[in-house]
């Protein structure tokens, strides 16, 4: 018996040890791509921490001779940030009410419901994306200016609301994953498409869905040329316009410009690493429903 | 497609009229859910789209004029326009090198980090935060990074006893230098294919080991297949952005003419340049409807290749 | 009871953003055309937003505001660049604004395309204008004879030159080179290597200056004549393009590409950090020695001459005020700009902001405010804009320069002789303007 058993001991140990030396190859690769990743980083960092004499020198220090934390409050004080902050994030939280609410609708209806049409009404979906937005940029603003919409928020909230391509396909190659035994299931059951969309594929999808809000999130958050043609007035500028004011004619002002780079990177930082846990509490339903 | 037939059988042998208004009913669904996107599409979309392919047969300027001149843009742009092939050329080399490369570090980055090594959290963050990092200043940044003798990348290389090359002012490199400034930023497709790798139920892994799979032949017939949905979506997504590469090239060349030599003047660049420098915006759409037919026709191709190789759980497209 | 108190914070904080953003984004309101003080409101955009540059316009504004009861401006910040698409687009749409800060480059052509307003007949009533601007940029404003914008500023290129690195190399600081051969020469004195690495390079032609404004200094002449007849392959062109070969031979391309992008995300400033000796910039280029320089000793030149006696022309740009095609108070806008461009203002700009303005009686009337070192590259930017030229771009190939710079490309890296490489670049403007 315990001739037996020994050999089989020895092997998961080992499979053990294997297990730990490759955790150590993973964790020294992720360590050296960080540095890969956050080099540049650091250059924005030590940048918004120079005098601006320090930044025209040649070789540029990599740390700053003197560190001037007062920049990133002299950058808040050039320009009223607090108000494009709060202006960004009515614009943003639109944004990805609109693009999780319709587009799950939209790529179920394209992923587990059977209609006519629906092979080309999709190569449609995918072809607008396929025309560059320079030149339907003329005619769209035409468009918003004959609705009246010009100089208020509604060309960048509204928009979300009916959609998008890109978020449309990403939703509907995850909504094709869910098992049409299940659907099928459901419906003789008496539930209607929405209820299943509500019950089953909406909670199966979590961390796509997660991913489609953090994508809505930064694109709205960091959009430059949508409030920039469609606001006329200053007090309703966005975080992005309100960093243009750095670039000079002259000269650019890389410390006050890069410290505000920053200071508008970190919410949507810190949102990141919050809502992270939806991929792994994703992981467990998945898993318990498919296991 | 065995169940599909069993369903049809199924509800033939039911009586007509029920089986017209349970399909009518279905199909109803299927338009009510599509219904944002319709309503989107028809009032918001579907104009502009209009306008500018009829703007393509046109000498349309914005301000001055609008007269049909039939196929004169086409023409002109397959027989008197060097900077067309020009652009076409470097954008198709762009997508070339682009779209496989970040397609295979994306997922190599996403496994990595779907390994159970403390402090995951926190490198998942630092992998995604070049995708978050974006617009001009980051262009401007790795303009420094890219400096050939004190950017930190040449100095990288120096390490390995490698002479970098003037990455953005010798002709001969600029567009690599684009190409691995993307790679940088695998960051958004990395998040993607992490999500998707949160489906592959984690039994199949323990069945296989039980079977004795080694690693490899798990990750190439499991996890690979359960993440074919993803990697099909990446590959027409960035083919189809990877055409339109713009802001880059704009920010990065000299008064963002896609210099030097011509290197860096992408497609939407030389289409930038028809309708805003001299507003011959006839011209560009015109153009724009070109790289619309090449696009189209490359994402078709994918849509027809597609069930050979992806793997849906759910069953195939009905 | 967690995740009833997060969703409720969540919808409390949803319900304030959505107020603050009600009230601003939603409801905004649409220009009310007419104030409630009876005052025509004028829509003034302009991309000046800096620390530096914005409260000198406002003061202008404000001062324009208070000086009369009849119109009223507000000024907008719109970012550099794509404040153009946005007036492009606003224009488009029939609702622009009424005054624009605008390239005056490409002016003619915008004219030509119906965006923008003729002030001819504003001007007709007013024939003294004109003599307030200094000629070249008066003549610049003019489409088939009318002025379509009034201009504003301008700018011209000289040779800034490092006096300590020239007492460093034993040449005279008080004598910079006077010709293309003696730049040349003096640049190999200037220069500092270290084995083969160029520490420093003395001087080198390019880098914020463009080869075409050594085309224009080789005899005085843009691309385009008039009549935009085109003298791009003119053999002093040809000569321009050989001499600044000389220098990619003579530092190699190597060094060049190099010293190219080490500065080209304009973070590092080379001559302010003495890797170079000599260089052409323009003249606000000094507020930056002044701030960041820490009281460097130097000097401004004319750029050198071509031969003794060929002229030490220069190249100049600026921009205009102007009235978008559409905007509904043109004879409001009008009296703006008239004060935009009059000694007041333009004295007030330019002397805050260390900028050539286009108003003649205003540049003396800075040099009188201005003392020390400012007034002596002041006097300089003044002296040298009556050599200066600016570019003519043809109304048949407005985008001349994609033609022409691939090609001046290939000739600088040795690829194709000079002269081939400018009738290339000719020909390819020929086939552009007879294609039209």
């Amino acid at each position: 018996m315990s001739s037996f058993t020994q050999p089989k001991h020895s092997y998961f140990q080992s499979v053990r040890l294997r297990k730990k030396w490759m955790n150590v190859l993973i964790s020294l690769l992720l360590i050296a791509g960080s540095i890969l990743i956050l080099t540049p980083v650091w250059w924005m960092i030590s940048t918004s921490l120079k005098s601006m004499q320090e930044i025209t020198r040649f070789p540029p220090t990599i740390i700053p001779e003197e560190f001037h934390f007062e920049n990133y409050i002299n950058t808040w004080k050039s320009a009223p940030f607090t108000l494009y902050t709060l202006n960004t994030l009515f614009i943003t939280t639109f944004a990805v009410i609109g693009s999780v609410l319709s587009n799950s609708l939209i790529a179920y209806g394209f992923a587990k419901i059977r209609f006519r049409g629906k092979k080309v009404l999709f190569a449609v979906v995918l072809s607008t994306m396929m025309i560059p937005g320079f030149v339907t940029l003329i005619p769209q603003y035409v468009l918003f200016s004959k609705l009246g919409w010009l100089n208020t928020a509604l060309p960048l909230i509204v928009p979300p609301f009916f959609g998008s391509a890109f978020y449309i396909f990403l939703l509907r190659q995850f909504f094709m994953g869910i098992p049409h035994e299940m659907i099928e299931a459901a419906k003789i059951d008496g539930a209607s498409h929405f209820t299943i969309w509500r019950r089953i594929a909406v909670p199966l999808a979590k961390p796509a869905i997660a991913t489609v809000a953090i994508f809505a999130f930064n694109s709205a958050w960091n959009d430059f040329q949508g409030p920039l043609l469609y606001l006329n007035d200053e007090v309703l500028y966005t975080l992005q316009i309100g960093l243009q004011i750095f670039k000079g004619e002259a000269a650019t002002q890389w410390n006050y410009l890069m410290a505000g780079s920053l200071l508008v990177l970190l919410p949507v930082i810190i949102l990141f690493f919050i809502f992270q846990r939806y991929f792994i509490e994703g992981a467990n339903i998945t898993a318990g429903i498919k296991g | 497609m065995k169940t599909m037939e069993a369903i049809m059988t199924h509800v033939k042998s039911k009586p007509k009229k029920k089986l017209l208004s349970m399909r009518r009913k279905e199909e109803l669904q299927g338009y009510l859910f599509l219904s944002p996107w319709l309503i989107g599409f028809v009032c918001l979309t579907a104009g502009p789209m209009l306008f500018s392919l009829y703007g393509s047969f046109t000498n349309y300027d914005v301000t001055s004029k609008m007269d049909f001149i039939g196929l004169d843009n086409y023409i002109r742009m397959f027989t008197n326009d060097d900077l067309f092939w020009i652009s076409l050329w470097n954008t198709i080399y762009y997508v070339l090198f682009s779209v496989p490369l970040t397609t295979v570090g994306a997922i190599v980055l996403a496994l990595l980090l779907n390994q159970g090594v403390p402090g995951m959290r926190l490198y998942r963050t630092i992998f995604y935060l070049p995708a978050v990092l974006s617009g001009v200043g980051v262009y401007l940044l790795w303009m420094q990074l890219l400096a050939p003798s004190t950017g930190l990348v040449n100095h990288f290389l120096g390490l390995f006893g490698i002479e970098g090359p003037a990455w953005l002012t010798d002709p001969a490199w600029t567009k690599n230098a684009l190409i691995f400034m993307k790679m940088w930023s695998v960051g958004g497709s990395m998040l993607l294919y992490l999500a998707s790798l949160q489906g592959v139920p984690k039994s199949l892994y323990e069945a296989a080991e039980i079977d004795g799979a080694n690693a490899i032949q798990r990750f190439f017939h499991i996890t690979l297949p359960m993440i074919t949905p993803v990697i099909f979506f990446d590959i027409v997504t960035s083919l189809i952005y990877g055409f339109q590469i713009f802001q880059e090239a704009y920010v990065m060349s000299d008064n963002g003419d896609g210099g030097p030599v011509n290197s860096l003047l992408f497609y939407n660049l030389h289409m930038w340049n028809k309708a805003f420098e001299v507003f011959d915006m006839g011209y560009a759409m015109a153009l724009s409807w070109v790289l619309f037919v090449v696009v189209l026709i490359l994402t078709l191709i994918n849509l027809k290749l597609a069930p050979r190789w992806v793997h849906y759980e759910g069953g195939d497209e009905s | 009871m967690k995740k009833a108190l997060s969703s409720l914070v969540a919808i409390v904080l949803v319900f304030m953003i959505f107020l603050t953003g009600c009230g601003n984004l939603i409801g905004a309101s649409t220009e009310s055309e007419q104030r409630k003080d009876g005052r025509v409101q004028i829509d003034f955009w302009s991309f000046w937003g800096s620390e530096t540059r914005r409260p000198v316009i406002e003061k202008i504004v404000d001062d324009f505001n208070k000086s009369q009861d009849k119109i009223f401006v507000k000024y907008t910040f719109i970012p550099f660049g794509d404040i153009w698409t946005k007036e492009l687009a606003a224009v488009a749409a029939g609702n622009p604004p009424d005054v624009v800060i605008s390239d005056l480059g490409k002016l003619k052509h915008r004219a030509q395309k119906n965006q923008v307003e003729n002030l001819g007949p504003y001007v007709k009533n007013d024939p003294s204008i004109k003599d307030r601007f200094l000629p070249q940029a008066w003549e610049a404003v003019l489409y088939n004879n009318e002025p379509y914008a009034l201009p504003f500023n301008l700018d011209t290129y000289m040779l800034f030159y490092n006096k300590d690195l020239f007492k460093e190399a034993g040449l005279d600081p008080d004598k910079p080179p006077k010709t293309w051969d003696e730049a040349l020469e003096y640049s190999h004195k200037l220069d500092k290597k270290n084995g083969n690495k160029y520490e420093r390079i003395g001087f080198y032609p390019l880098w914020d200056a463009g080869p075409d404004i050594w085309m224009v200094n080789a005899d005085g002449e843009p691309y385009f004549d008039k009549n935009d007849k085109s003298m791009i392959a003119d053999p002093e062109n040809a000569e321009a393009l050989k001499w600044i070969k000389k220098f990619n031979e003579k530092y190699g391309l190597n060094t060049i590409d190099a010293f190219k992008g080490e500065f080209g995300q304009k973070q590092s400033e080379p001559f302010i950090s003495q890797k170079v000796a000599m260089y052409v910039k323009n003249t606000t280029f000094y507020t930056q020695i002044r701030d960041y320089g820490k009281g460097m000793n130097f000097g401004v030149a004319p750029l050198p001459e071509r031969k003794p006696g060929s002229g030490h022309y220069s190249w100049s740009s600026g921009f205009v005020a102007e009235i978008p095609k559409g905007s509904k108070h043109v004879k409001e806008a009008y009296e703006f700009i008239k004060y935009l461009t009059d000694v007041e203002a333009q004295t007030y700009w330019g002397a805050k902001l260390f900028d050539n303005v286009a108003n003649k009686h205003a540049n003396d009337k800075i040099l009188a405010q201005l003392s020390g070192e400012a007034k002596m590259v002041y006097q300089a930017a003044v002296d040298n804009l009556k050599l200066s030229v600016m570019q003519n771009m043809p109304i048949k190939a407005p985008d001349y320069d994609k033609f022409i710079n691939p090609e001046l490309d290939q000739a600088l890296r040795g690829s194709k002789p000079p002269e081939k490489a400018l009738q290339d670049a000719q020909a390819a403007v020929l086939k552009q303007m007879a294609g039209q």
